[in-house]
């Protein structure tokens, strides 16, 4: 008998597959999904880093309806909001934040000029009914989402038109074609909407209460904060808001030569660039707040659009930033000038912030006219036994009014201090949905935010530095009337702003995994892949490097150990 | 916390069958955790395709893939000896030859079975013209047969036979300049490379085999085991090699640097010795340490000097650019 040898080892291709080393390890990668910071930081609970990913792929219909899952006015928004999301954004720490307000705008846009439909069906004929006081943002808000929830919904409002508050903010900034063609838009959808109607002369509480299933009241804030000096008003007081309706409705407001408005949100920047608008040739704006910036303690600064304060300076309104009023100074009871001084917020002893005015800084400003725009408070009429003496109604994270079941409320009514729109949205879709728990007469769960994610989370290696597209802006001369100033971004740039996007917390569908693990145990279920889902861990194979993990760019994948 | 790669309802074999990319490599081999080696070969068979013959001389890549009587390899494939990897390649490219057939060989070895014991074979069929591509997946030391020193192991790094003690700070001698030594053959194409920049790679494997001729490429690759970092760090030790410019990533056609990679922004040598337990003894507070962590310094800094690695502007093709990400997997490069 002849034993052959082979005169070397052989062996079968790819017969490594039947070892595996997956029994090697001891902790492996998953995937998480974290809550990009720009949709933690988003008051309305839009999640732009979903909706960017959308417009990366090139849906914009996609993207605006998931843009509008949660904020159903953001052409509005795109306009008028402090876009905190911008704020928030991680890439603001690696060259500048995506331009996310432009994106949200265009979509808005978009969607009002193609007519795309809101993601609602009409609630059936015999669903629960739900009354909304107020059609500013908080109402609309809540009439959408309480429809999306499948309920009939009918809205009040004290005003011939739909849009609340968003009415007194000046065109330049919210085009009135803008805001009613979006409000028209949403009420198209089929909400029961009742005009001139106001609460506590034309509709009660207590009698919506009987009528409907859950009643949420969104009233705003109507009536001007108390003001004056030691005492001392002008015998002429106008003040911000009123102004600005004024303006917003007969298209004059009464000047002087020169006028110092006081306050520093965006009611008083407003104020003072319609001032301006309206002929008034010497306009200044005082402000116990510091100029928005590095130098200022965020606590401390004003709180109107810092894009907005940069705009009202370059059209010439004067601003005292830190400056304090200390008198008035009259003429009888005309106002002739104001004693103004220096004043800071500043940590005590106790580490509290306190304001603190510098004695020896006192100066004087001539002007004709002082124009408080220093915030609104509710009009009680009609809410007196839910407010029950204090100044706005108190609720809890679902809007609840507390001791009132079936009574909700949002918006500036429940502000203790003054919101903004986005988050007058947020309140009326967080009662949407207790509103539809309460109705099926379920318990609201405990208020839970999905984990975050910060820069350091990130793999910064995987990104370019590419600055953002700045929108453009009307030049200074041009802005006379009523002309809205920022002109927004191209499809291009909004293409070039969704790219940007670092894709916080969620799956960029790079193919980094794929491509980089040592032991080829990513898989890839798609040949383009769009999402997370495309990716899967072979735990027969993996080792339990990390590679991945540390790699993806997006934060997305974590390590956990093995059981 | 939501796991979305529940893989219940799917094959995961069948799956792995049905990848878009050629699997020149499977799953199963027994390289360690985080190992570079592993990614870069897996790389370049990718990039090559299925019309290849490899020879791969002994090393960790010849050992984990082949663990008799298994196999991980899905190409022809071929163990030669430590030293003699160049001249089985060429011996294999003449056989092809004479067949009429047009694969192309590959050459695989490390640092050890390149820059050492298998030089004179590479040279000898770099000399001869044959029509392969040999790649050196370079670890900087002998690290299958534990981690010995190499004449690719850097200036300074500790190794079980260069340890640092009174006498002197690891490494006594340099890193040898390879690739300045290859280019000297007048070779068509030779590059180097990092595992760090699978898109470089691949770029480079594909540049390479359409040239019908020798053409050789080193790629820088981490050996967490034998340097002393982490698994899951290798890629990120290999960028910092480049980003600091201790690895210039080049292009060299018949002698001539034809194609660098900028550093967008040189970072501190410190950055990439620090992660690493070879370099710990130069973290140590006496001057001689000192002195050293200042002489790799200087290393990386006349490398970027004599490779203009500074980029003048920001440039696609830079160590920021190349491996920049973009939705649905494309890259720049």
């Amino acid at each position: 008998m002849t034993i052959h040898y082979p005169r070397g080892g052989v062996a079968q291709p790819g017969t490594t597959l039947g070892f595996k080393t997956g029994t090697w390890r001891v902790q492996r990668p998953l995937h998480l999904h974290a809550s990009a910071p720009c949709h933690s930081g988003c008051p309305a609970g839009e999640d732009p880093q979903a909706y960017l990913a959308k417009v990366d792929e090139g849906h914009m219909h996609a993207a605006w309806e998931a843009l509008v899952a949660a904020n159903p006015l953001p052409a509005i928004t795109g306009r008028v909001c402090p876009h905190p999301c911008e704020s928030a954004c991680n890439r603001s720490q690696f060259d500048a934040a995506v331009s996310i307000h432009s994106v949200e705008r265009y979509l808005g846009d978009q969607a009002i000029s193609q007519d795309w439909p809101y993601p609602v069906t009409r609630p059936h004929a015999g669903a629960p009914r739900v009354a909304v006081v107020g059609a500013g943002p908080s109402g609309l808000s809540a009439a959408y989402h309480l429809m999306r929830h499948g309920l009939n919904v009918t809205v009040f409002t004290a005003l011939p038109e739909a849009g609340g508050t968003l009415h007194a903010i000046p065109g330049y900034r919210l085009p009135t074609e803008v805001l009613r063609a979006e409000v028209e838009r949403l009420l198209a959808t089929g909400m029961d909407f009742r005009p001139n109607r106001r609460l506590g002369r034309d509709v009660h509480v207590h009698e919506l209460r009987n009528e409907f299933a859950a009643v949420y009241i969104a009233v705003g804030t109507q009536e001007s904060k108390e003001w004056s000096i030691g005492g001392a008003v002008p015998q002429d007081l106008h003040e911000g808001l009123g102004i600005l309706k004024e303006w917003m409705s007969i298209g004059t407001v009464p000047i002087s030569n020169s006028a110092a408005v006081v306050g520093g949100g965006n009611t008083a920047i407003d104020t003072a660039r319609v001032l301006l608008r309206a002929g008034v040739p010497e306009v200044h704006l005082i402000t116990h707040n510091g100029l928005p910036g590095p130098e200022t303690l965020p606590e401390d600064a004003m709180v109107a659009n810092p894009g907005e304060i940069e705009q009202a300076i370059e059209e010439g309104v004067q601003v005292h930033a830190h400056r304090g009023i200390r008198r008035l100074i009259l003429r009888g009871e005309r106002v002739v000038g104001v004693e103004m001084l220096h004043m800071k917020k500043m940590r005590n002893t106790q580490g509290e912030l306190e304001r603190v005015a510098f004695e020896g800084t006192e100066s004087v400003l001539h002007v004709e006219q002082v124009i408080p725009a220093i915030g609104q408070v509710i009009n009680s009429a009609g809410l007196e036994t839910l407010l029950s003496g204090r100044p706005f109604l108190e609720v809890d994270h679902w809007g609840q009014v507390k001791g009132r079941r079936g009574v909700f409320a949002g918006g500036d009514a429940c502000a203790s201090k003054r919101g903004t729109v986005a988050s007058a949205i947020g309140d009326g879709r967080r009662a949407a949905e207790a509103i539809a728990r309460y109705i099926q007469d379920k318990a609201q769960p405990e208020p839970s935010a999905a984990p975050g994610i910060d820069f350091a989370q990130l793999n910064i290696n995987y990104y370019e530095h590419a600055p953002a597209a700045q929108p453009r802006l009307l030049p200074v001369v041009e802005r006379k009337g009523e002309e809205e100033i920022e002109l927004g971004l191209n499809s291009g740039e909004i293409a070039h702003e969704a790219q940007r996007c670092f894709s916080c917390g969620n799956c960029l569908a790079c193919d980094n995994c794929w491509t980089l693990c040592p032991d080829s145990a990513v898989l890839k279920t798609k040949e383009v892949a769009r999402d997370g889902s495309h990716y899967v861990f072979d735990y027969d194979f993996c080792k339990g490097c990390g590679l991945c993990a540390n790699e993806c760019p997006c934060g997305y994948i974590i390590m956990q150990e093995e059981p | 916390m939501t796991d979305k790669t529940d893989s219940k309802d799917i094959d995961i074999a069948r799956l792995r069958e049905h990848q878009p990319r050629f699997q020149g490599i499977t799953s199963g081999h027994r390289a360690c955790l985080g190992c570079g080696e592993a990614l870069a070969a897996r790389l370049v068979t990718e990039a090559a395709g299925p019309d290849v013959a490899i020879a791969n001389a002994t090393g960790c890549l010849e050992i984990f893939t082949t663990p008799w009587p298994e196999s991980s390899w899905r190409v022809p494939w071929m163990h030669s000896l430590f030293e003699n990897t160049g001249a089985i390649a060429a011996g294999m490219e003449a056989a092809f030859k004479m067949q009429g057939k047009s694969t192309k060989v590959l050459a695989f070895a490390g640092d050890g079975g390149t820059f050492d014991i298998g030089f004179q074979a590479l040279s000898g069929m770099i000399e001869r013209g044959h029509n392969v591509l040999y790649v050196c997946f370079d670890n900087e030391a002998y690290m299958n047969t534990g981690i010995q020193r190499s004449s690719s192991t850097p200036h300074a790094a500790m190794t079980t036979t260069s340890p640092p003690g009174k006498a002197r700070m690891g490494k006594r001698h340099l890193k040898k300049d390879i690739i300045s030594i290859v280019a000297a053959h007048h070779i068509p194409y030779a590059a180097t490379a990092s595992v760090a920049y699978p898109s470089d790679i691949r770029k480079k494997v594909r540049r390479a085999m359409d040239i019908e001729g020798p053409t050789f490429l080193v790629i820088h690759s981490p050996c967490p085991l034998g340097w002393g970092h982490e698994a899951d760090i290798s890629i990120e030790v290999a960028r910092l090699a480049v980003q600091t410019g201790l690895m210039p990533v080049i292009e060299l056609e018949r002698g001539e640097v034809t194609g660098v990679m900028p550093v967008r922004e040189p970072r501190p040598v410190l950055d990439y010795l620090r992660p690493q337990g070879r370099f710990r003894h130069l973290f140590a507070d006496n001057p001689k340490a000192r002195e050293e962590l200042e002489h790799i310094q200087a290393l990386a800094d006349h490398n970027i000097e004599v490779y203009n690695l500074r980029g003048e502007i920001a440039d696609r093709m830079d160590s920021e650019g190349a491996d920049t990400v973009r939705r649905g997997g494309m890259r720049w490069a």
